[in-house]
């Protein structure tokens, strides 16, 4: 056993530092490196903060018991993302079935190595610096460390339960349901279930000895999927992947012509692909962006950080896919270059495309109409600047991006920062900077409207000379292509 | 006709592909041999214009493959699984290329019917992805799909590979009989010699990017071919 750990642990190594994100050149990866660092630093910092921000706001109850009351939510989340999200290594054991190994072994490996995952890093990031400074603080009127670790052990009995139900399509459903059941009944005061939940907590909280519940069901969970793991570790059972089939017909998009066609195409890719899946939903979350900022009163008259956050929830979809526009087609790219495709049609579908979800993502940002009309005015004017501009530079760095996807496949962790070399970073000025600035400097030195018109009118300019500049970028994926297609050919091979 | 004057392929110093000269005239159907590294595939990369050429050209119809794109109307080809979109089902895929060669998906539909017993039962109406398919499948899916809207030219590289024996002789029968009826011309790389003496006018040797032995196939090609390789 030892020895093959050892072997496997050298496969997991190269495995992540011969991946392709490395091979960037050396600022690159100090840059991504001090993004990830200033990630877990503020989240490092949330935590840290939630312990004086909830003794401020209660100061007469013990934090804990607040947190309490909102880890059910919590967990729910905790757990629908580990179902979008979260990596089976699946396809890494593959290879080994035929060696010498038991599959006993095997199987233990696989579980051992998904506790280090990076999906169980959240709770511990948040969790400790919290505990650690409620400690410290000496305040704590329970078991804080046994109740820290009861809630560990339930997010790695997740890790393990994901395995099981990763199969299940009603699955990620039946959470959604649960959640708006819970908010419902509690709203109604019918049946309290967030508050058998929340008291289960402060069980676990004040009487240190529950935690063998939480513990117990580690362990349970761990041997079900150890057993169920041990029966269908065969290529046709544990290690398949099912497929469903989605979007038959589609028959609408035949009579908007050629467009239709490539839109009718980019939704199959977008629906039937665990990556492009992916994407869409992180788009999807962009559009919570603003909560953090308009909630917090530093931010409250700072109008230049609204455009920033208006670009990202009326963009944040138009970003996340732009930057992979031929990559998406990376797979058969060789193809459509034999095929007779006119490029321009090919672009201005994408660049259709990313239109569409910023006007959908502009329409259901109008919640944000609570924190004030100002504010919502501002989400508009950063979506008509995403719709002229931004998604035209979407697609014009899509030129420089040669990375190819892997369509059907996870994203691993941080595989999202691929795409990302000097020009890209280039690239997010006009994305990013320049709206803030087009804003900034009329509201400035004229009024806020002025400011909003601006914006408004350089994304109507845009807009309305959209095909001489597609022309141009035209032009530039032509004279890439020999490049691009090598490029997606050797490292899609 | 597909003419290469002066065509090579280099990568640093290392020369791939070195053909002063060849013509494919329309209606021959051409064969390419050679063990790996011969430079078959590349040859077929510049061809259709997805590799750019150290020096030299190649025209198919008088048009420059590298200058003006309109051969891409005439000319079809299947070289991998690169050349499938995963994500779509068999009737998906051909509607795709079919809509880009001017064929609505009722025509398609119609047109696929002479393809069934090549399919046999495993690849229409199955709803299932073409990523799904067995290597096979996907291969009768890809070399279905370049003859979609009556191309001039086709290029297959290895198209018996991977198929099983009945489909083998089916697709020989099918290559046969295209270029008779519908007046297309293939251009084929194999590795099985037998094959492709069978179906080819005119087999074309290759060692490492060299063209070796230019032969017109007869009773004796697959025996000099044969003598060849053993050596």
């Amino acid at each position: 056993m030892i020895q093959f750990t050892q072997i496997a642990f050298q496969l997991a190594n190269k495995k992540f530092f011969r991946s392709p994100q490395w091979e960037q050149n050396l600022v690159i990866r100090i840059f991504i490196i001090i993004i990830i660092f200033i990630c877990l630093a503020s989240f490092f910092t949330f935590g840290l903060g939630l312990f004086w921000i909830l003794k401020k706001d209660f100061p007469d109850q013990d934090p804990v018991l607040v947190i309490n009351q909102w880890l059910v939510y919590y967990f729910s989340v905790e757990l629908l993302m580990r179902y979008f999200l979260q990596n089976l290594p699946v396809a890494d054991i593959q290879h080994l079935l035929l060696h010498p190994i038991s599959k006993k072994k095997i199987v233990l490996w696989m579980l051992l190595r998904s506790v280090f995952s990076i999906s169980n890093l959240p709770l511990l990031i948040l969790g400790l610096p919290f505990v650690i400074a409620f400690s410290k603080s000496g305040e704590a009127s329970g078991h804080l460390w046994v109740w820290f670790l009861g809630l560990l052990g339930i997010s790695l009995s997740f890790n393990f339960a994901i395995f099981l139900i990763n199969k299940s399509k009603g699955f990620a459903i039946g959470v959604f349901t649960f959640l708006v059941l819970i908010a419902g009944l509690e709203k109604q005061n019918l049946f309290p279930v967030k508050l058998f939940f929340t008291s289960a907590f402060d069980h676990l909280y004040s009487a240190g000895l529950i935690v063998f519940i939480p513990l117990g069901i580690v362990l349970v969970t761990f041997f079900a999927t150890y057993r169920f793991l041990l029966g269908r570790i065969y290529l046709d059972q544990g290690l398949k992947t099912k497929e469903g089939f989605m979007l038959g017909q589609l028959t609408v998009f035949d009579r908007f012509g050629v467009l239709g066609f490539f839109l009718k195409n980019d939704l199959r890719l977008i629906v039937r692909n665990i990556r492009a899946r992916q994407v869409v939903l992180m788009g999807f979350f962009f559009l919570f962006y603003g909560l953090f900022f308009f909630t917090q009163d530093v931010y409250k008259e700072m109008q230049i950080m609204h455009v920033f956050v208006g670009i990202f929830i009326t963009g944040g979809f138009m970003i996340t896919f732009g930057q992979y526009v031929p990559a998406w087609d990376s797979e058969y790219y060789r193809f459509l270059m034999c095929q007779n495709i006119s490029y321009q049609k090919y672009l201005e579908s994408k660049w259709l495309l990313m239109v569409f979800t910023v006007v959908v993502a502009s329409v259901l940002s109008f919640p944000y109409l609570y924190f004030g009309l100002a504010i919502y005015k501002v989400i508009l004017a950063a979506g008509c600047y995403n719709i002229g501009i931004g998604s035209l530079v979407s697609i014009y760095s899509g030129a420089y991006n040669r990375k190819p996807i892997k369509l059907n496949v996870k994203a691993k962790a941080f595989e999202n920062t691929q795409a990302f070399n000097m020009t890209q970073l280039l690239f997010m000025l006009p994305k990013l900077f320049l709206p803030m600035l087009l804003f900034y400097l009329p509201y400035k030195f004229v009024s806020f409207n002025a400011g909003i018109i601006f914006l408004v009118v350089s994304g109507l300019l845009g807009f309305f000379f959209r095909t001489p500049i597609l022309k141009k970028i035209e032009k530039v994926y032509q004279k890439n292509k020999y490049k691009t297609l090598a490029s997606f050919q050797t490292q899609n091979a | 006709m597909i003419s290469v004057t002066q065509l090579t392929k280099k990568y640093g110093s290392q020369c791939v592909l070195d053909l002063p000269s060849l013509e494919i005239p329309k209606g021959q159907c051409f064969g390419l041999v050679g063990n790996n590294g011969a430079g078959k595939t590349t040859f077929f990369s510049l061809v259709l214009d997805l590799i750019k050429a150290s020096s030299g050209s190649i025209t198919i119809d008088g048009i420059s493959v590298d200058r003006n794109e309109s051969w891409k109307k005439l000319t079809a080809a299947y070289i991998d699984e690169s050349f499938l979109i995963g994500y779509l089902s068999a009737e998906e895929y051909f509607y795709f290329v079919g809509r880009l060669r001017q064929q609505t998906p009722e025509q398609i539909d119609q047109w696929l019917h002479q393809f069934e017993p090549f399919f046999n039962g495993e690849v229409l109406k199955q709803k299932k992805y073409l990523r799904g398919l067995s290597k096979g499948n996907q291969k009768k899916v890809g070399i279905i799909a370049t003859l979609i809207g009556q191309p001039h030219w086709v290029l297959l590289d290895e198209p018996f590979a991977n198929l099983d024996p009945s489909s083998q002789i089916r697709l020989k029968k099918l290559i046969l009989e295209l270029r008779e009826k519908q007046d297309i011309t293939f251009l084929i790389s194999s590795h099985d010699l037998n094959h492709v003496t069978e179906v080819c006018d005119r087999i074309v040797l290759m060692e490492k990017g060299l063209l070796i032995k230019d032969l017109k196939a007869g009773d004796s090609t697959l025996k000099e071919l044969a003598d060849y390789f053993t050596n």
